[in-house]
Order: C-alpha cells, then structure tokens, then sequence
C-alpha cells in the first residue's frame, strides 16, 4: 500500500522541496562563496558526491518496491577491503560476486520470507562489517593502478568521476524508463497485492532489485577505493544512511511506488553542495550533521503522507 | 476429571499438541537463551556463575531499558532510531560541567530533553505523517552534529556520583542498575497488559486504518509513545554512564540498532506483540549473553559482529516462517 500523495510530477515524487533545495543552496553558494564556480571547486564536487549518487541510486531501486537497504554501506566497506587484499584480476570478479550474495541474501529474506527490510538489512550490515573488519582491520594496502586510474584519471579533459556518475544515471534510467521492469517496481511499490493480482511477478523484481542496491554499492566501493588510492573496512559506513537521506531529499517516498532518478540525483546533489558550502564558508563541519537533519525535517514536513507509520 | 488412558488416547493428543503449539509460538529469544545458556554450560561452565550471570544482567540492563521504549514504538508500527543521539547528549549535559548545576538538577534536564525530543519526533510522525525511520534518523544526526560540534570531539568529564552509585554499586547481591531496569519493565508490562492504552497499542498495531476508524485516538498514542520512547533513552544513558564511569561521545552508538534487534527476537513485529514485555527484555538479555560468550571463545569485534549479524538474521526468519511476517 502506497501511503503517498503524488507530488507535482506524480510518481516521480519530484516537487517544490526536491527541485529547489538545491536551485537554493547554488544560489546560496553562489553568491556566499568565492571559489564556488572555480574549475577545482566544481571537479571537487563532482568528485565527492560521485559514489553516494551510485548508492542512492541503488537505493532508489530498493524504496521504489518499499523497502530500505542499510547494509550497502557495509558492501562498499567489503569492496574496500577486498580489493587491496586480492589480485587485481580476481578482486573484482570477487567484490562483485559477494555484492550478488548480499543482495540476494537481502532479498531472499525481504522477498520471500517477508522479513522486514529493515531488520534484514540491518543484520547482513552487520555481518558484512564484521567480514570487512576480519579481513583488514585497519586502512591501508595498495590498489590496483587500473583502478586508480579509472577514478583519477581524465578523459577528453573531463574527469573519470562524471563518467561514473553519467554512466550510473544512465543504467539507471533505462532500467525504470526503458524496460518493463521500472514499470513493475513502480506498480510493486504503488500496491504489491494489487500488482500481483494483475498478473505482476513481486518476488523476482523484489529479489533484483536487493541485488542491483548491493551492487551498486560494490561499484561504489569500487570507486572510492580507487579514488582514495587505500582500502579502508570502515570506508562506507556513513553511506547506509546518507543514500537514505539522499533519496528523500529527491522526493523519494519510502513506502513505496513514488520516486524518480532525477529525484535520487538532486537529492545528492543537495547532500553533496552542503559539504561543500560548509567548506567553502567555513564551518565547523560537525555543524553538516545538524543541518543535514534540519533540511530532512523540512523535505519530509513538505511530503505529507496519507497515514502514520515506517 | 477424565485422565488420559491408553484406551482414549483422543483425550491427550490435543492437550498435548495444544502444549506443543504454545511452546512453538513463544519467542525466539526464550530458545536462543536456553541454547546459549546450554553452550555455555557445555564449553565455558564459568559463564554461568551466579557472578557473572549478574554483571551479564547488568550490562543488559541499559539495553533492557531501551528495549521497552524500542517495542512500544514497533507495536505502533514505527520505530526509533534516535536513541544514539539522545544517549550523546544526555552523556554530554550530565558530564561536561556545561551546566553548572547541582546532580539533580541535570537529571531532571535530561529528562526534560528526552520529552522534548520525543515530542519533536513525535510531532513529525503523528501530526505530519512524516516517515518515522526519516524523522528519527534526523534527529540523531541533529542531536549528534550539536554535541559533536559543542564539545569539538573532546571527551567530556566523569559521570556524577549519583548516576556511578546506581551503575556500579549492588544491594545485596543486585545491582541497582539491575533493579531500576525491573522497576520499569514490571509496571510498564503491567500497564501494556491493563490499561486502555495497551489496549488502543494493541489495535493500531493491528490495523491503523480500523483503529482510527473506530474513534481510537491514534494520534495521541503515538504521541505518547514515542514521548515515553525517549524518556527510556535518556534513562538508559544515565545507567551506559553510571557503568562506564565517564562520559564519552560513543556512548551508546548502538544503542538503536541493539534494541531494535533485541525487540524483533524478542517477538515483538511491527504491529505485533507477541512477545509481550518479557520477550524483547529477555532477547537483551540473550544479545549481551551471546556477546560475553563469543568474547570468551576469543572472538575479536569482527567476530562478534558477524555473529551478532548472522543471529539477527537467523531469527529474523525462523519467526518469519512460524507465521509472523514483519513486512507490512
């Protein structure tokens, strides 16, 4: 059961909150900060927000169906770690086939034995933390150099992370605009027990769609290990809840069935130009936090729901 | 009364099967206890002194207390992710001498602030329909950046004696942690089972939509509940920092995600309650117990965490599969 009102653009949830957060805060940031529009600036940006838009991207899969994936931050924490423990040619291959195992771990246990996503993701993001933990204890290790290559390097004078960031904007696109499985999320979402009534598979598009956030998380481990050239077990822990945050702030609701990648996207754009403001203005960064949880309580006050409740 | 006899053994099956069907439907944590409790007597007996048994008790008693406010909100089909916020802040009012008053006096601050919190939470979620995992979760991340940012990541100072007098010292052979835990859980679980306003949990658990239809006053509860839900974080914080001693910016991080895991292996869902009052306290209970117990096998963090995970997860679908779906 969907408990939203359709925003202006009905199930895309996008509305007067999700489109002019961030229109404001470049406003803001424009004219309040001088280095705002500075090549550096803007490449930083980019660069900081690449792997929490692939997240919440996968996240926005994940809350179209009506559910939340918490342990994704834990999956880029696992990538992180594997990658400067194995080969170059095996860790990937193994970061990717793990990502697969906790997505249908998740997926198996939201999807078939109706466990709530919550619980569920909260235990395998536990018990993956514990396995990145096990494997390294501590940050460090050596990357394979075609990894930091394909997050540090340039191509046509255009840094890698937009290529990142165009690329998982795309599939994601296509995969809830361009195929019949968008449609059956957001018809999953909007009512689960209607869908299947008309015919609708929900198991099998519940069960990818766990995998497809996990993956995405082990893209974005990907990403970040390259970029920071380390491999650190504690690395995606923020990620969890931060992709959450994100996606409500795109106007993503997570009962379900209301949602779009333009929403997920602005959302971590916001996220992402509030760092940097508070960088550029200096302030404390402990203030992030506050104001992160200020601007949610305003998204979600603005996106009234029909009923109380998760 | 007619004794069951080899000749009508039709008399007995049921009973039994009856017996049976009741023991199956109890919650996991009373199995997952008494299998613990078994592990250990088998390969760590040291476990299971008397002595030990009661330090075991009272680290859960923290736990235990927050698992109360945890379930009432899930009953209600909500949740509340904010107690590691409160707990930072309510670490940071009684030990940083920002406030320079006397012990009472910041107590009764700190339970003036848990009603607030509970308040906002709750003015969000009931009033504005807001998401309460969205709205709890900003909370915490409120309640976080302001102490972070306030105490500059330095560690504050030694808890009150009050509050060290109440996590340390036993009567008897219980600690007072102990019994303030008890004092809390028995009227509230009394209070659950007899008054109307267990009765109204009860209902919107059941179905919110029937339960507003039928006059309950839906708003109310879930206002008092998530009120009540804080006042227990501010409460379980006093007893994190009485134990530890002094004051710190950790304090009870996990705190959310621990009661919340203690409150589903305790039988309770989001909307039900089988486990009643008893069941997520003992599932607390099993938590801290499985932690000790791994810990004396060697097990380093990561160990614990991976196991900690894998048995969230275990329960999670054992009680899933005995009929109680959680997904609602």
């Amino acid at each position: 059961m969907s408990a939203a009102r359709p925003g202006l653009f009905g199930r895309s949830g996008l509305g007067v909150v999700s489109l002019g957060l961030p229109v404001v805060m470049f406003v803001l940031l424009a004219f309040g900060a001088q280095d705002f529009f500075s090549v550096e600036n803007v490449t930083n940006v980019n660069n900081q927000i690449t792997a929490l838009a692939i997240v919440s991207l996968g996240q926005l899969l994940v809350a179209l169906i009506g559910g939340m994936d918490i342990s994704v931050g834990s999956a880029i924490s696992l990538t992180s770690v594997i990658l400067v423990s194995l080969g170059s040619w095996v860790a990937v291959p193994v970061a990717l086939a793990l990502g697969v195992a906790i997505g249908l771990t998740n997926g198996v246990g939201v999807a078939l034995f109706g466990v709530h996503p919550l619980i569920m993701t909260l235990a395998s993001m536990t018990f993956v933390q514990g396995l990145a933990l096990l494997i390294r204890s501590g940050a460090g290790g050596t990357v394979p150099t075609v990894l930091v290559d394909l997050a540090q390097g340039h191509v046509f004078w255009l840094p890698a992370a937009l290529y990142w960031c165009i690329a998982a904007i795309a599939f994601a696109s296509l995969l809830l605009y361009g195929l019949r499985f968008g449609l059956r999320l957001f018809a999953i979402g909007s009512n689960a027990q209607s869908a299947a009534l008309n015919g609708v598979r929900v198991a099998g598009p519940r069960l990818t769609c766990y995998v497809l956030c996990s993956l995405s998380g082990v893209v974005a481990g990907v990403y970040l290990t390259g970029r920071i050239a380390a491999g650190d077990p504690s690395m995606g822990q923020p990620f969890g809840l931060d992709s959450v945050t994100a996606v409500a702030l795109g106007g993503v609701q997570l009962s379900g069935g209301v949602g779009s990648v333009l929403g997920a996207t602005l959302g971590t754009i916001t996220l992402g130009l509030i760092t940097n403001g508070m960088n550029l203005l200096g302030v404390s960064p402990f203030f992030r936090g506050v104001l992160t949880g200020l601007l949610l309580l305003c998204a979600i006050s603005l996106q009234r729901r029909k009923a109380i409740g998760i | 009364m007619t004794q069951p006899t080899a000749d009508f053994p039709m008399v007995a099956t049921p009973r039994r099967e009856a017996i049976v069907a009741r023991l199956l439907a109890l919650p996991i944590s009373y199995f997952g206890t008494l299998a613990l409790l078994a592990c250990a007597g088998l390969l760590r007996p040291n476990l299971l002194q008397p002595f030990l048994l009661l330090l075991i008790l009272r680290q859960t008693a923290p736990l235990g207390v927050a698992v109360l406010g945890q379930s009432l909100c899930v009953r209600l089909l909500s949740i509340d992710l904010s107690y590691g916020g409160v707990a930072m802040a309510v670490s940071y009012i009684m030990t940083s001498g920002y406030l320079p008053l006397s012990e009472p006096a910041l107590i009764l601050i700190c339970l003036l602030f848990g009603v607030a919190v509970g308040a906002t939470n709750a003015f969000f979620i009931a009033r504005l329909n807001a998401s309460s995992v969205i709205v709890t979760l900003a909370m915490a991340l409120i309640l976080g950046g302001v102490v972070t940012a306030f105490s500059q990541l330095r560690a504050p100072g030694d808890a009150p004696a009050f509050l060290r007098y109440v996590g340390q010292v036993r009567i008897g052979i219980l600690p007072i942690a102990v019994l303030v835990w008890c004092a809390l859980l028995v009227p509230v679980a009394a209070f659950l089972r007899t008054s109307t306003f267990g009765r109204y949990v009860e209902a919107i658990g059941a179905s919110p939509r029937a339960a507003l239809a039928s006059g309950i006053p839906y708003v109310r509860v879930v206002f008092l509940a998530h009120v009540l839900s804080s006042l227990f974080a501010v409460v379980s914080a006093f007893l994190i920092l009485g134990f530890v001693g002094v004051g710190s910016l950790s304090i009870g991080a996990d705190l959310a995600l621990n009661s919340l895991a203690a409150v589903i292996l305790g039988g309770v869902s989001f909307g039900s309650d089988r486990g009643g009052a008893l069941g997520p306290s003992v599932a607390g209970f099993m938590l801290m117990f499985c932690f000790n117990l791994l810990t004396s096998f060697g097990l380093g963090e990561p160990g614990k965490q991976m196991a900690q995970g894998a048995i969230i997860a275990l329960a999670a679908v054992a009680y899933a599969v005995r009929g109680g779906k959680q997904e609602k």
